[in-house]
């Protein structure tokens, strides 16, 4: 089939169309650094710490793309797991880069189990996975707020005073993590023209992205996108379909929670009851305004959403208050882009996805026009 | 026949990863468990003998900062694993300097130990001068909820 021929605007438009997401957002932080009034250096120690702090739990989204499964809401049952763990090494007073691997090692069951019940729903919601994910996240966060609340204490043991609330039982609403605070981060940290780099965090980061690299390649990966691109025929051609999808979110979950640990080393204290929700979306979101889609997300968009949204939210509440003199502008702004962005990348897929059958049609007419000419 | 056996093989590799995994964890757990040892320079009676306090002592835990007690001080560190090293830097009433180096292990249950400096100094047995700590109950009162530490950058209460 031959190319279709477009005119230099058309050709245009769909560039832009193709990057909204991200050419908006580069509009945004251009106009909020100039009202805001940092220095580079400043922003430039922000986003090192935030790509650092936020690039392994977005990464851990690219499988269920991959996979056909949309973004994965559901990456906030690896968050919850990778919390039980940490609140479990601190319990047991657990420090530094032993007390991150044990939280790990302890949030992989977990994950594996809340992933696998989560793509076993998934497959029973085949092309609704990511409101289905949405609602799993909100029904096991009630079952991880009855354990922490109700669970932790009276069933299971956690001693630690300074870990449960007065009245006997449950975990307090905030958990120090003064034992694995920057634990990671602190290993190889170096200077360079006077910023901080956390460099064992970004070596981590790294291995993950080869992992990535490596996996697409590999037999998973490889029926993961058979999968991603037509069920029908992965299944035709001997691909395990439901089974490739199940471990798509297992993996995705597991490495969520790994994510969670890494994210929660840094900020050194774990909002027991919030924390996990607010990732999932701005997780999300960090994803979209690197330029990823519903069905088509690169390492690439990880690391060039990260830059661009934390950069948002770096600038916008000091850009709101120079502008109209009040911080809480930034912040209503921020949210309301947080969440406007997954909108639009939503509704740029669907319009896409018409327009992609609209130019597949008027190929198809091209092409049969081509022939017709040929033939006279 | 063949296929039962790749399955066989897959079961044990699994295992295998499970139980590897496993002890890593326990590894960790040895390694990482945080203990606090409390450095003590207060007179002690053992075997009928009073160890006098020192007016002025030096005592460093592992490669750490020195830390400097007078008489009836106390002072904390806290390690991480079990087998730790206390060095005691003191001086008789020769004005001669003395260097008394004492390997030891925490048990992995106690979260804080005491050492008393005027017995590690006597070459005392390692029961001596090296015991568990229960903190009293009123230290254990569970101190105010943490702040929330959040990605927002900016305060909204200007």
């Amino acid at each position: 089939m031959s190319e279709l021929r477009e005119t230099k605007g058309e050709k245009f438009f769909n560039i832009i169309e193709k990057n909204a997401v991200s050419i908006l957002f580069l509009i945004i932080c251009a106009v909020g650094i100039a009202f805001s009034g940092y220095s580079l250096g400043y922003l430039g120690q922000e986003i090192i710490t935030r790509v650092a702090r936020n690039s392994f739990l977005i990464i851990s989204l690219l499988i269920p793309i991959m996979a056909g499964m949309g973004l994965n809401f559901g990456m906030t049952l690896g968050a919850m797991a990778g919390q039980i763990g940490l609140i479990f090494i601190s319990d047991w007073g657990i420090a530094g880069i032993p007390g991150m691997v044990l939280a790990m090692i302890i949030s992989t069951p977990i994950s594996a189990l809340l992933g696998w019940l989560c793509g076993k729903i998934l497959n029973m919601a085949k092309g609704r996975e990511m409101v289905t994910s949405y609602i799993i996240g909100f029904f096991i966060n009630g079952i991880y707020q009855l354990i922490v609340l109700y669970g932790m204490g009276p069933v299971i043991p956690i001693k630690d005073p300074a870990l449960v609330l007065p009245r006997g039982y449950g975990i307090r609403n905030t958990v120090n993590l003064i034992g694995i605070r920057r634990a990671l981060d602190d290993v190889l940290a170096i200077r360079v023209f006077g910023l901080s780099i956390p460099l064992m965090t970004f070596i981590v980061i790294a291995l993950l992205c080869l992992f990535m690299v490596w996996f697409k390649k590999s037999k998973l990966g490889q029926d993961m996108r058979a999968v991603g691109q037509d069920m029908e025929v992965a299944r035709a051609a001997g691909i395990r379909v439901e089974h490739t999808r199940i471990v798509s979110i297992v993996i995705s979950t597991i490495l969520a929670g790994y994510g969670m640990i890494i994210y929660l080393q840094n900020m050194g204290t774990l909002n027991t009851y919030n924390s996990h929700m607010q990732i999932g979306m701005f997780s999300i979101a960090a994803l979209l305004v690197g330029g990823a889609s519903v069905n088509r997300a690169s390492i690439g968009n990880v690391f060039l959403g990260v830059t661009l949204f934390h950069l948002m939210f770096i600038v916008s509440p000091m850009a709101g208050k120079n502008l109209i003199g009040q911080a809480q502008l930034g912040e209503f702004f921020r949210v309301f882009v947080s969440y406007g962005v997954i909108t639009l990348a939503l509704v740029l897929y669907e319009i896409r996805k018409r327009r992609s059958r609209t130019r597949a049609g008027r190929l198809l007419a091209q092409d049969q026009l081509d022939a017709i000419k040929e033939e006279q | 026949m063949e296929n039962k056996r790749a399955l066989l093989k897959r079961r044990i590799i699994q295992l295998a990863v499970i139980v590897l995994v496993i002890l890593l964890g326990v590894v960790m757990f040895v390694v990482g468990k945080e203990h606090t040892i409390l450095l003590d320079n207060k007179s002690i009676e053992s075997g009928g003998v009073t160890y006098n306090a020192f007016q002025v002592v030096e005592v460093q835990v592992d490669g750490r900062d020195k830390l400097e007690l007078g008489p009836r001080d106390r002072d904390k560190e806290v390690v991480m694993g079990q087998r730790h090293k206390v060095t005691v830097t003191y001086f008789d009433k020769y004005y001669e300097e003395h260097v008394v180096v004492k390997k030891f292990k925490v048990p992995i249950s106690q979260k804080m130990v005491l050492i008393s400096l005027p017995a590690v100094a006597a070459e005392l047995d390692q029961s001596v001068w090296l015991t568990n700590y229960e903190a009293p109950t009123l230290l254990n009162i569970p101190k105010d909820e943490e702040p929330i530490v959040s990605d927002d950058l900016i305060p909204l209460d200007f």
